[in-house]
């Protein structure tokens, strides 16, 4: 009888430990799935806005090459650069061509100060805000996506969470980074 | 078992230096809503800022969307209004959680910049290219010869009509001035056609265009309204009997000038 009674005392406490471990887990799990899920929604919002950028392009291009025709080499290259852009698969190459189509716009702009009707145009105006205001989205995306990537990542490498990380398979994901230079958002003076 | 208790601390202390690093060193620099209009420049009239109140008031009201006018003498340490907008319109919140449908009229004496801030909610009403309309058309020109007071009830007037425009309604029990657009370019019908072209890339690319995009790529309704998660906890009310604003998510839109 009291053989019996002292067994169950450490079997009890055995199985509470391994139901603690078993809540963790689920737990941990659950949190981490969360997680990858926000890094991918931020990613869809940048995906959807780069779209919305490459959607406004041509209108700007057709805008700006009814007064400024001859400029025909800064016009293939946002063709070019913008082809890349659509062709793009991983976050790393869709931050290079982003930067690429961003070079190439500026070109555009810098074109722009030199056709004063062009730059008072009420069209022109327009398209160069809706296109301020997009790169304005892009920029706030890649910041809030950055961010749910630097959770993610901070909380698959922290320990004993990034053993749940290691049984579901979970890697890094890559941050969206691009060279300071492109990160001002090109403008024209309006002034 | 020291070791990695070791490991561990020092792996937390570095988590927690990226965090401070990251964002709540800048949200302690946000000036806290005293209420719809926020004159920490004390730049504009009592009288204009009344009017103002009455406007976004009735506007809330009726449609439960928000309008918040801030003027700051200086936006620093954000590198550009765009920087701050976005910060502060996270911070406030402004508009109401169900639609996210506010709007920031933002003014920064030093940098000599003005920006509307527009919500999700209201992208479709108030896109970038008309947002930059209104500045140039209504704000701008008051605010080049220093009479603040005036240039923002005329950018709030117009944001107001906007708004109602959008929900179907007439606003009552309030005197909306109707300012006259002073460049007199107005809105002609080729710019209405342009309007209605933003709209259609606008929709185009939230709805039609972006999921083909998806195909073959992880979570093909990932999300992408993005009104959830990065709302920051703390919001406050300020002093007085302000009770806040409604919860509202921003996305970046809007435009900018200087003057």
């Amino acid at each position: 009888m009291a053989s019996s009674r002292k067994w169950i005392a450490p079997v009890a406490i055995i199985a509470i430990i391994v139901l603690i471990v078993i809540f963790w887990f689920v737990g941990q799990r659950n949190a981490l799935v969360t997680l990858e899920e926000q890094v991918d929604a931020e990613w869809s919002e940048i995906d959807n806005q780069l779209q919305r950028r490459s959607d406004l392009i041509p209108n700007l291009v057709a805008t700006v090459q009814g007064f400024a025709s001859q400029e025909r080499e800064v016009f293939s290259d946002i063709a070019d650069a913008r082809a890349r852009l659509a062709g793009a698969r991983s976050v790393s190459e869709t931050a290079e061509s982003y930067t690429e189509l961003q070079g190439a716009l500026s070109r555009l702009l810098v074109v722009v100060e030199n056709y004063p009707q062009l730059r008072s145009n009420e069209n022109f105006i327009r398209l160069q805000d809706e296109l301020a205001g997009t790169e304005n989205r892009i920029a706030v995306a890649r910041g809030r996506y950055n961010d749910a990537v630097r959770d993610f990542n901070t909380k698959i490498r922290l320990f004993p969470t990034s053993i749940a990380a290691n049984s579901m398979g979970m890697e890094q994901r890559e941050y969206f980074e691009i060279p300071e230079s492109a990160r001002e958002v090109p403008r024209v003076n309006f002034d | 078992m020291t070791l990695s208790r070791a490991r561990l601390a020092r792996r937390g202390a570095l988590l927690l230096a990226v965090l401070l690093s990251a964002g709540s060193l800048w949200a302690q620099t946000l000036p806290r809503a005293r209420g719809f209009v926020n004159d920490f420049a004390n730049v504009i009239p009592s009288d204009d800022e009344r009017r103002m109140e009455a406007i976004i008031s009735a506007v809330r009201d009726q449609t439960g969307a928000e309008i918040a006018v801030v003027t700051v003498e200086s936006i620093s340490p954000y590198p550009t209004i765009e920087d701050y907008g976005i910060a502060l319109a996270d911070e406030w919140q402004v508009g109401s959680e169900a639609n996210d449908d506010g709007v920031i009229l933002i003014v920064t004496m030093q940098e000599r910049e003005v920006r509307i801030e527009v919500g999700y909610g209201l992208e479709g009403a108030i896109p970038d290219g008309k947002a930059g309309a209104i500045l140039d058309d209504y704000v701008l020109p008051s605010l080049r010869q220093g009479d603040y007071g005036t240039g923002l009830t005329n950018g709030v007037a117009v944001l107001a009509q906007e708004i109602a425009d959008e929900y179907g309604v007439t606003l009552t029990n309030v005197e909306v001035p109707s300012p006259a657009a002073e460049t007199g370019s107005g809105s002609s019908g080729l710019g209405n056609l342009f309007y209605l072209f933003f709209l259609l890339i606008f929709l185009g690319g939230r709805w039609f265009l972006w999921p083909l995009l998806f195909v073959g790529r992880r979570g093909f309704f990932g999300g992408g309204f993005g009104s959830s998660g990065h709302r920051s906890s703390g919001f406050g009310g300020g002093g007085g009997s302000f009770g806040g604003f409604g919860g509202g998510g921003f996305g970046g839109g809007g435009a900018s000038r200087g003057f």
